[in-house]
C-alpha cells in the first residue's frame, strides 16, 4: 500500500525526470557533473526553493499569490537603501527581512481577516509594490553594497555556501512542520476543505495569516540571498519571481485546487528547472528556447499526471 | 433616498464604476484644465483599447468557471504582434495577409490552452502559465534577425498605419471601427445568446451545467479560442499604433487585464461577470491613467493606482454589502 503510494507520487515522477536529465547531461557535457556546477545549480535554486516553501503552503490552502516578486523587489531595496545609508550589515539584513514578513502579514489581513479573494489582494499588491519599489530606488542602481551585507547570499559556514545552508535548514523544518504539527496539518485541512475546518474548530483565519504572513518571511529571506549573491539592486528585481516559484510549486506536485502538495516537491520541481537550464546552457542551447523547454516540460509532466491519476476519481 | 444610491452601488458594479468615474472627472477636471477637454476625452479613449480587448478576453474567460484565468493572453500578444511584423516587415508578406495570420496565430494559442483546459481538464492556470513561458519564447525564436539577436521590427508599409493612428472627427479609427462594434457584439452574445447561457451556466457549477446538457467542454474550449483571437486582434492594433513589433509588447499585460475584469466585477470564482462592467472599469482606467499623466505623475504609477483602486473596491463592496445584509 505504502509503495504503491510512494510509486504514484509525484515526487518520484519529478526525481527520476531530473535523474535522466542529469544523466543526459553529465553524458553529453563534461562541465556538467563538477563540483563547482552543482554548486551554482544548488545556489540558483535558493532563492526559488526557499520561497516555494510559503508558496507551497498557500497553495495548499486553495489561495495563490502574484505578489511574491514584488515582495522580493521591496525587501531588496529596503535592505540595499539601509546598508548604503550606513547601517550596520546585520540590521540591514534583519530589516529587509522583516519587511517581507510584514508585507506578507498585509496580503494576510486583506485575506484572512476581510475575506477579499487572494488571487485579488496579491494582483493589487504586486501592483502597488512594483511601484512603490520604481519610486524607492527613483529609476536608480544601487551597486556599491558593502561586502557584509552580501552574506546571505555569499557567505559560507564550514565551506558550504549560507544560502544552500538556509535552504536545507528551512526545508526540513517545514517539512516536519507540514506533517508532524498541528498547524502544519490545518493548513491541509483548510486546502481540503474550510468549511469543514472550520465546523471542526479549526481557527481558519488564523490559519490563513499564518500562511500569508510566513510567505512573506520566506520572500524575505530569499530576497537576502538574492541581493546577496547579485551584490546589486535594480528596478526589475524581482520581476517574474512569482511566476517561477509558481511553477516549481506546481511541478513539484502541489494541487493547484489545494489539500495536497509537499515543500520537498516544490524543491524537487524547482532542482529540475534549474536543472535543466543549467544544462541547456552548457549544450549551447540558445537562451531563448528556454521558456519553451520549460513550458512544455510543466504542462508534459502535470498532463502526464492527470492522465494517470484520472481512473481514481 | 441615500440609502437606494448606497445600495445600488454595493449591488451594481457598473454603477459603482460609473459613479467611481463622475467622481473622478470632476476631480480632474478641477486640477488640470485641458483634462475635460473634448480632444483629450477622445484621444485617450485609443488607449484602453489593447488593454480592454485583452480585459473582454479575461472577462469571458473567468467567467467560465473551474479556476478560468489566462495569463499566457499578453504573450499571444507579443507572439501575434511579432508574426505580424516578421511576416510584413522581413519577409516582405502582404500586410492584408500577414495580419490576418497574425489573429489567426492568435486563435491557434487560444486552441492550444483551451484543448488543455477543457479535454486534458488541467487546472487552467498551470495551462496558461506554462503556455505563457512557450508563447513568450517562440515571440522572442521568431524575433531573431539575421544576426541571430531577436530585434524589433518597424518598418511596416505606410498604409498600415490607418488601424492604430487615423481619426475621424478625433475619434480613433480603432475606437469606433473595431473596439465599439466588439463590445456590443461580446454584450449581445453574453447575455443574449444561448452560448452565453451556457458559459454563465458552466461558471456557476460545472456538474449541474453538465446534467442540464449543457456541452461544457465545448464552451469552455471557446471561450478560450475567443480569448486568442482577442489578443490577436489586440496586437495588430498595438503594432499599428505604435509603428512597432516587439517580442516583449504584452509583457505585464496578463495580470493587468485580469485586474480590469475582476475590477469590473467578474467574480475570479465563476459564474458571474458582465461586459458592461468590464468596460466601465476600462474607461475607469484609462481616465485614471490620462489624468495621472496631465498631472505629472510619473507613470511608474499607473500600475500602482491601479492595485490601490483593485483592493479599495474589494473593501468598499464588503463595507456595502455587510451594511446592506444586515438591514435585510
Amino acid at each position: 500500500m505504502e509503495l504503491k503510494k510512494i510509486i504514484k507520487s509525484r515526487e518520484l515522477t519529478v526525481g527520476l525526470v531530473m535523474i535522466g536529465l542529469i544523466v543526459f547531461f553529465s553524458l553529453s557535457s563534461e562541465r556538467f557533473l563538477t563540483t563547482n556546477n552543482i554548486k551554482n545549480i544548488l545556489l540558483q535554486v535558493s532563492s526559488i526553493g526557499v520561497a516555494s516553501i510559503g508558496m507551497t503552503m498557500i497553495i495548499i490552502t486553495g489561495g495563490i499569490d502574484v505578489s511574491a516578486g514584488s515582495i522580493l523587489g521591496i525587501v531588496a531595496v529596503t535592505l540595499g537603501k539601509a546598508a548604503t545609508n550606513g547601517f550596520p550589515a546585520w540590521l540591514s539584513i534583519i530589516l529587509g527581512i522583516l519587511v517581507g514578513l510584514a508585507l506578507g502579514s498585509v496580503n494576510a489581513s486583506f485575506i484572512a481577516l476581510l475575506g477579499i479573494p487572494p488571487i485579488i489582494v496579491t494582483l493589487g499588491m504586486m501592483s502597488l509594490l512594483r511601484s512603490l519599489a520604481y519610486t524607492f530606488l527613483g529609476g536608480r542602481w544601487i551597486a556599491s553594497l558593502p561586502g557584509a551585507v552580501r552574506w546571505m547570499g555569499l557567505g559560507k559556514i564550514l565551506n558550504v555556501p549560507v544560502p544552500i545552508w538556509l535552504t536545507i535548514i528551512l526545508v526540513a523544518y517545514f517539512s516536519y512542520f507540514m506533517r508532524y504539527r498541528p498547524l502544519g496539518r490545518y493548513i491541509y485541512a483548510v486546502g481540503n476543505s474550510l468549511e469543514a475546518a472550520r465546523v471542526s474548530g479549526v481557527d481558519t483565519k488564523r490559519i490563513l495569516f499564518f500562511v500569508y504572513a510566513l510567505a512573506g518571511l520566506m520572500y524575505g529571506i530569499a530576497g537576502a540571498i538574492v541581493v546577496g549573491r547579485a551584490g546589486i539592486v535594480q528596478t526589475n528585481t524581482g520581476n517574474n519571481f512569482e511566476l517561477q516559484v509558481i511553477a516549481a510549486t506546481v511541478l513539484g506536485g502541489t494541487s493547484i485546487l489545494g489539500g495536497k502538495g509537499t515543500i520537498v516537491g516544490s524543491i524537487l520541481g524547482s532542482l529540475l528547472v534549474a536543472v535543466l537550464s543549467n544544462g541547456l546552457i552548457l549544450l549551447n542551447v540558445p537562451a531563448l528556447t528556454e521558456g519553451l523547454i520549460i513550458g512544455v516540460l510543466i504542462l508534459g509532466s502535470v498532463a502526464i499526471d492527470v492522465i494517470k491519476n484520472r481512473g481514481e476519481e | 433616498m441615500m440609502k437606494k444610491f448606497l445600495k445600488l452601488m454595493a449591488v451594481n458594479r457598473s454603477f459603482f464604476l460609473f459613479v467611481f468615474l463622475i467622481g473622478m472627472f470632476v476631480v480632474f477636471s478641477f486640477i488640470i484644465p485641458e483634462f475635460s477637454t473634448i480632444y483629450n476625452v477622445l484621444n485617450m479613449t485609443k488607449y484602453g483599447v489593447e488593454i480592454g480587448l485583452l480585459a473582454f478576453a479575461e472577462t469571458l474567460i473567468i467567467i467560465s468557471g473551474g479556476g478560468g484565468i489566462d495569463l499566457s493572453i499578453g504573450s499571444i500578444l507579443s507572439l501575434s504582434a511579432m508574426v505580424i511584423g516578421v511576416l510584413a516587415g522581413r519577409l516582405g508578406v502582404n500586410i492584408v495577409i500577414a495580419s490576418i495570420l497574425g489573429i489567426i496565430t492568435g486563435g491557434l494559442c487560444g486552441v492550444v490552452n483551451g484543448f488543455f483546459v477543457s479535454f486534458l481538464r488541467i487546472p487552467p492556470l498551470i495551462v496558461t502559465l506554462s503556455t505563457m513561458y512557450v508563447y513568450d519564447s517562440l515571440a522572442l525564436l521568431i524575433a531573431v534577425d539575421k544576426w541571430g539577436n531577436p530585434m524589433p521590427v518597424s518598418n511596416f508599409p505606410y498604409g498600415y498605419y490607418f488601424i492604430g493612428q487615423q481619426t475621424y472627427f478625433n475619434i480613433p479609427f480603432q475606437v469606433i471601427a473595431i473596439f465599439i462594434p466588439l463590445a456590443l457584439m461580446l454584450h449581445f452574445v453574453l447575455s443574449k445568446t444561448t452560448f452565453g447561457r451556457y458559459l454563465v451556466a458552466t461558471g456557476n457549477s460545472e456538474v449541474v451545467a453538465r446534467f442540464s446538457s449543457v456541452p461544457v467542454r465545448r464552451v469552455k474550449f471557446t471561450v478560450y479560442v475567443i480569448g486568442g483571437f482577442l489578443a490577436g486582434l489586440a496586437a495588430l492594433i498595438m503594432t499599428s499604433r505604435i509603428a512597432s513589433a516587439r517580442p516583449d509588447l504584452g509583457a505585464g499585460l496578463n495580470l493587468q487585464a485580469i485586474t480590469i475584469a475582476v475590477l469590473g466585477g467578474t467574480n475570479i470564482m465563476g459564474g458571474e461577470g458582465s461586459i458592461l462592467g468590464t468596460l466601465m472599469a476600462i474607461v475607469v482606467i484609462t481616465a485614471l491613467y490620462n489624468g495621472l499623466q496631465l498631472a505629472g505623475i510619473s507613470s511608474i504609477w499607473q500600475v500602482g493606482t491601479l492595485g490601490i483602486i483593485l483592493i479599495g473596491s474589494a473593501i468598499a463592496n464588503i463595507i456595502l454589502s455587510k451594511k446592506f445584509s444586515s438591514v435585510e
